[in-house]
């Protein structure tokens, strides 16, 4: 394990007899202060965006069950609010997330700094313009209408731009890793940032440079929106799992070889599940067949992914009362497999027959989104930030407030809508009931639906304050040197410990 | 596993298979296929939608519809889509060449679409549902959408022959009227299109509904 | 037969053969052997095996 590079460099700026340790423990500093920057801009702005995805989501929610709510506004119709919340969180939350994570976990794992920060964070930059840029578009009424892909085409160059520059800058950071063994971690990173623009890419050219023919649109429509889950999402929230459940509770991944099982198994079936949400629909048999078989072909890269984080987690569970990253990301793990094992299910064809079309599929959805990925995320935040500030976190009640608020939100959320969901369905299966009665049906769930958002809207309110103030305390003078988690690291306190 | 160029050769053949698998191959199987002529009446179908219907495609796209509204019809006895009356056969690859984009949709926070022109082709009922749903269907989720129609006072010439005729509560202030702007009627033109009942080779009409 | 459909045959062979292949050649070069050392990855001599860390809730501040 060499560490030239970053020894050098300090060495040049700290004249004087340093020893070995001193080096070491500074490197880590060093690599998580080169990241500073283009990650804390990556998680302001991808927070800011959550606030306005949340404010969203909660319009939608009351709109569906209380149509006359804000009906006046066209720019907020259901059709277009429901849109922009989606748009909101996915590419403006849960992307950005996505990357501030993934660098600085690629910068810890390959143990070198990133280099020319500058770059990431004019990718930033880039970013940010082109999801304003494209959420307005929606909210002007220019939505392509193609589910996961709205935003209209003078948006998605911009991003594209961004994207091509987060993959190039992941792997230079990688070809100049001073570590060359390779951890579980970075193989799920490195996926994710060559296959998104891959993606991202063919869905522009073929669904809105130069549409195909028909339904092959709708084919290429859900191989990329599946994909964006399961080649995007997914590898970066279990490189975060299989680095923070080591790295907090002090042992190392229960078997590294499940772990290269999970990840091959992951790369080669989850990529063909995407026809798995036009099941019963105009496209031909073989399709829909292939993607249900590999729908259930993922059991074998979640059970095993499950088995390891559980067995690694075995005997540590009582570190989850002092440590809210474990507590966030263990949630996330147990929810990714459950959404997983429900993702199976509803591919089945039989399933689908009562499931499709309903409320179970916008639960499943936020089981995989939010309860998973978003979940993963925060954990991932908590861990990164103080290391990064060089601050804690001011306030230990705010903390709960988001964690209780979130996960006591999005278990209701995703037990409720899924069980009415599948009411709905099997209601709608039955033509002697009117359409008008499935409806009815389903307005008390939906109002508790809004009570959920609720509970999710107060967990955000309450880390976007805990983290508005450690960025404020970031600017703000020591008052006392920072101990408690980042022990290793004084030579950041200029109190000199 | 710490070989680079092999992970990344590992990563390109595992996204190329589906690629090629559900990306390609739909598109050389599909990508060509073209209306049917009926060799006994030389109907074809399915026809191309009119000026004024595609127009209304754009708005129904614009104000997301789709997010509520499916467009597809499943097979007889998989669901009850025929049973409620939502088509005469379940929709085929065919039935969707000429739009853009595909709105197949995903939920059923309403009903099915795609033979609404066939289930209701009433201009009045339309305006109505769409200015404001409650006014046809009580207990309705669906959003009005008044700014699909234009609030204002009757005329010296009396009220337009095509304002709404509304009741009670939903009507307007005393001296006004609501009339359709061009969206709206656009729309609605656009759904009286929505029509997939053509009989087709590789989805044949039940012959006991065909007329 | 066209050439679409020898590139869909052509990938169908290839695509799993070269799967194969990389397989039985990180098999024999020894890229899975070191699982043991790879799984100690995340840690270092700062946050040694051993040592748990972000434990900054409750009564246990350290």
């Amino acid at each position: 394990m060499s560490s030239t590079t970053a020894s050098k460099t300090l060495q040049a700026i700290l004249p004087g007899d340093f020893s070995n340790e001193d080096f070491r423990r500074a490197k880590l500093a060093e690599i998580d202060a080169s990241c500073r920057t283009p990650v804390l801009f990556f998680f302001v702005s991808g927070l800011l965006w959550l606030l306005a995805g949340t404010l969203f989501a909660l319009v939608a929610s009351i709109k569906l069950h209380t149509p006359g709510f804000l009906a006046g506004w066209e720019s907020l119709t259901f059709g277009i609010v429901r849109t922009v919340h989606l748009n909101t969180v996915v590419y403006g939350f849960c992307s950005q997330a996505a990357v501030g994570v993934a660098i600085w976990l690629m910068c810890r794992l390959c143990r070198v700094p990133l280099v020319a920060p500058g770059i990431v964070t004019v990718a930033n930059l880039f970013y940010n313009v082109g999801v304003t840029v494209g959420i307005g578009g929606i909210l002007a009424g220019d939505s392509t209408g193609i589910e996961w892909l709205e935003m209209p085409r003078y948006a998605t160059p911009i991003l594209f731009v961004s994207y091509a520059l987060i993959a190039v800058w992941t792997i230079i950071t990688f070809r100049l890793r001073a570590e060359r063994h390779l951890y579980v971690s970075q193989w799920y990173l490195l996926a994710a940032v060559l296959w998104f623009p891959w993606l991202y890419g063919t869905a522009q050219v073929m669904l809105i440079v130069e549409p195909v023919r028909g339904v092959v649109q709708a084919a290429v429509n859900w191989w990329f929106a599946h994909n964006v889950l399961g080649l995007w999402f997914t590898p970066i929230g279990l490189a975060a799992i299989y680095y923070f459940i080591p790295k907090v509770i002090g042992r190392p991944i229960h078997s590294y070889y499940l772990s290269v099982l999970g990840f091959w198994s992951l790369a080669l079936f989850y990529n063909w599940n995407g026809m798995h949400h036009l099941v019963g629909g105009p496209l031909p048999a073989w399709m829909i067949t292939v993607s249900i078989v590999a729908s259930v072909m993922m059991l074998i890269p979640v059970l095993t992914v499950a088995i390891n984080h559980h067995s690694t987690m075995i005997g540590h569970f009582g570190k989850l009362r002092h440590s809210p990253t474990l507590r966030f990301i263990v949630f996330g793990a147990v929810s990714y497999t459950l959404a997983s094992l429900q993702g199976v299910l509803s591919a089945l064809r039989s399933f689908s027959e009562v499931a499709h079309f309903t409320h179970h599929t916008v639960a499943h959805a936020h089981l995989g989104m939010y309860a998973f990925f978003a979940m993963v995320m925060f954990g991932s935040m908590y861990y990164i930030l103080p290391r990064i500030t060089g601050r804690e976190w001011p306030s230990n009640a705010l903390i709960s407030v988001h964690f209780w608020g979130v996960a006591i939100g999005i278990v209701l959320y995703v037990v409720v809508l899924s069980a009415a969901g599948l009411q709905q369905g099997r209601m709608m299966n039955d033509p002697t009931v009117k359409f008008l009665d499935v409806v009815k049906f389903t307005i008390p769930y939906l109002q508790i639906r809004t009570v959920s958002g609720l509970l999710l809207a107060l967990g955000h309110a309450a880390f976007v304050v805990n983290f508005g103030w450690l960025l404020v305390r970031m600017f703000a003078p020591y008052r006392k040197p920072v101990v408690s988690i980042l022990a290793g690291a004084e030579i950041a306190s200029p109190s000199g410990k | 596993m710490s070989y680079g160029p092999l992970l990344f050769l590992g990563i390109l053949f595992t996204l190329a298979s589906s690629w090629v698998g559900l990306v390609l191959m739909p598109q050389r199987q599909l990508g060509a296929l073209g209306q049917h002529t009926d060799t006994n009446t030389a109907a074809v179908y399915p026809q191309a939608r009119a000026g004024e219907a595609q127009q209304g495609a754009e708005h129904y796209r614009a104000l997301g519809c789709v997010y509520c509204h499916t467009q597809q019809v499943r097979p007889e006895g998989y669901g009850a889509d025929i049973a409620r009356g939502w088509g005469r056969r379940r929709t085929v690859s065919r039935d969707y060449i000429h739009d853009k984009p595909v709105m197949l949709g995903t939920m059923r926070t309403g009903p099915d679409l795609t033979n609404i022109g066939e289930r209701q082709s009433d201009y009045s009922w339309h305006y109505k549902h769409l200015y404001n749903p409650q006014i046809t269907s009580a207990g309705s989720v669906m959003p009005p959408y008044p700014f699909l129609f234009e609030t204002r006072p009757i005329g010296p010439m009396g009220p337009s022959t095509n304002a709404l005729a509304l009741e009670g509560a939903f009507a307007p202030a005393p001296g006004h009227e609501v009339v359709p702007t061009l969206r709206a009627r656009q729309l609605v033109e656009y759904l009286r299109s929505l029509k997939s009942s053509g009989d087709l080779p590789e989805a044949p009409v039940k012959k006991e509904e065909a007329q | 037969m066209p050439v679409i459909t020898l590139i869909l045959l052509g990938s169908i062979v290839l695509l799993p053969a070269a799967a194969l292949l990389s397989l039985r050649w990180a098999s024999r070069s020894g890229q899975l052997g070191r699982f043991d050392r790879a799984a100690l990855l995340p840690f270092d001599e700062e946050e040694p095996v051993g040592r748990a860390t972000d434990q900054i809730l409750g009564d246990n501040r350290r």
